[in-house]
């Protein structure tokens, strides 16, 4: 009896420590990725907005619409970090409309990585603009 | 007789270890789900504000004007609605306008480029301990409204 008795505790500690392990994931891992998502995909409103407002048909508007799009302040992973390898793409015509993309925003996996997940995740967004918004608002 | 006593010593003990162990794993997963969740809330908020603020017209005939166009920016964030109803909820737990912060960005000439909106001194209210925001979730909109110097805020 003692002998088939002993050990028990720890195999269920240690069943329930992966369990554990993944519930913690869920709601610590996925709770910054939901975040870093959402920042990104503010922030790829924001700047694309800010490109298509600098849109006027030449050259020179397309550059001043990277300007801007570079100059905003916005982070990502709450707050922290700022965007990386920010793509800004505009129609054929250089007037109509504008697109950002913020493709390596890369969270790291800090409790699912014990229990099989991947090490990072990357949390890409993208927005389009038309240069000639329909004002909604007053 | 001896030996189960013991025993039971043993059960206690484990258990007030493992105990500890899982209370601690599972105080920590609610106060981080919940604050990232309200965090998560708040980016969503300041996001639409911003994006109210940029496309809004900019009345400035005088400086209460502006200060009520940024009341109805304000009350975007945190109701979703620039004129809420007096019983209105707010859409993050216990938000309230006087804790928006909303900053002008001016060009040379005077007018709006941009604005700034932003959380200071918000405190999420979790089950254990507490998390203060202060100056994030920030965003930037560029300005694209309409801009009246010489408007007034019906």
């Amino acid at each position: 009896m003692r002998v088939r008795q002993k050990g028990f505790v720890l195999i269920a500690m240690s069943v329930a420590m992966v369990v554990m392990l993944a519930v913690m994931g869920l709601a610590f891992d996925f709770g910054r990725i939901y975040i870093a998502h959402n920042e990104a995909q503010v922030f790829t409103d924001a700047a694309a907005m800010a490109a298509a407002s600098k849109l006027d048909g030449t050259d020179a508007g397309l550059e001043r619409a990277r300007q801007a799009v570079a100059k905003l302040p916005m982070r990502w992973n709450l707050g922290t970090k700022s965007f990386t390898g920010v793509v800004v793409e505009f129609s054929p015509d250089k007037r109509s409309w504008a697109r950002v993309t913020a493709p390596d925003n890369q969270v790291e996996i800090t409790f699912l990585r014990a229990v099989g997940g991947q090490p990072v995740l990357t949390v890409p967004a993208h927005s389009v603009a038309a240069a000639k918004p329909v004002r909604l608002v007053e | 007789m001896m030996r189960r006593a013991r025993q039971r010593g043993h059960a206690m003990i484990e258990l007030a270890v493992s105990a500890v162990v899982m209370v601690s794993c599972v105080a920590g997963t609610v106060q981080f789900g919940y604050t990232f969740y309200v965090y998560n809330q708040l980016v969503t908020a300041v996001g639409n504000g911003g994006r109210y603020a940029a496309m809004r017209t900019y009345r400035a005939a005088a400086q209460p004007d502006i200060e009520k166009g940024n009341a109805a920016i304000r009350n975007m964030v945190v109701y979703g609605d620039s004129r809420p109803s007096p019983d209105a909820v707010p859409q993050v737990a216990n938000l309230k306008p006087e804790q928006v912060q909303v900053d002008w960005v001016m060009d040379e000439s005077g007018k709006p480029a941009a604005v700034n909106v932003s959380i200071v001194d918000y405190t999420v209210d979790a089950a254990f301990g507490m998390f203060r925001f202060t100056g994030k979730p920030a965003v930037e909109y560029p300005f694209v409204g309409r801009f009246a110097p010489a408007e007034r805020e019906p």
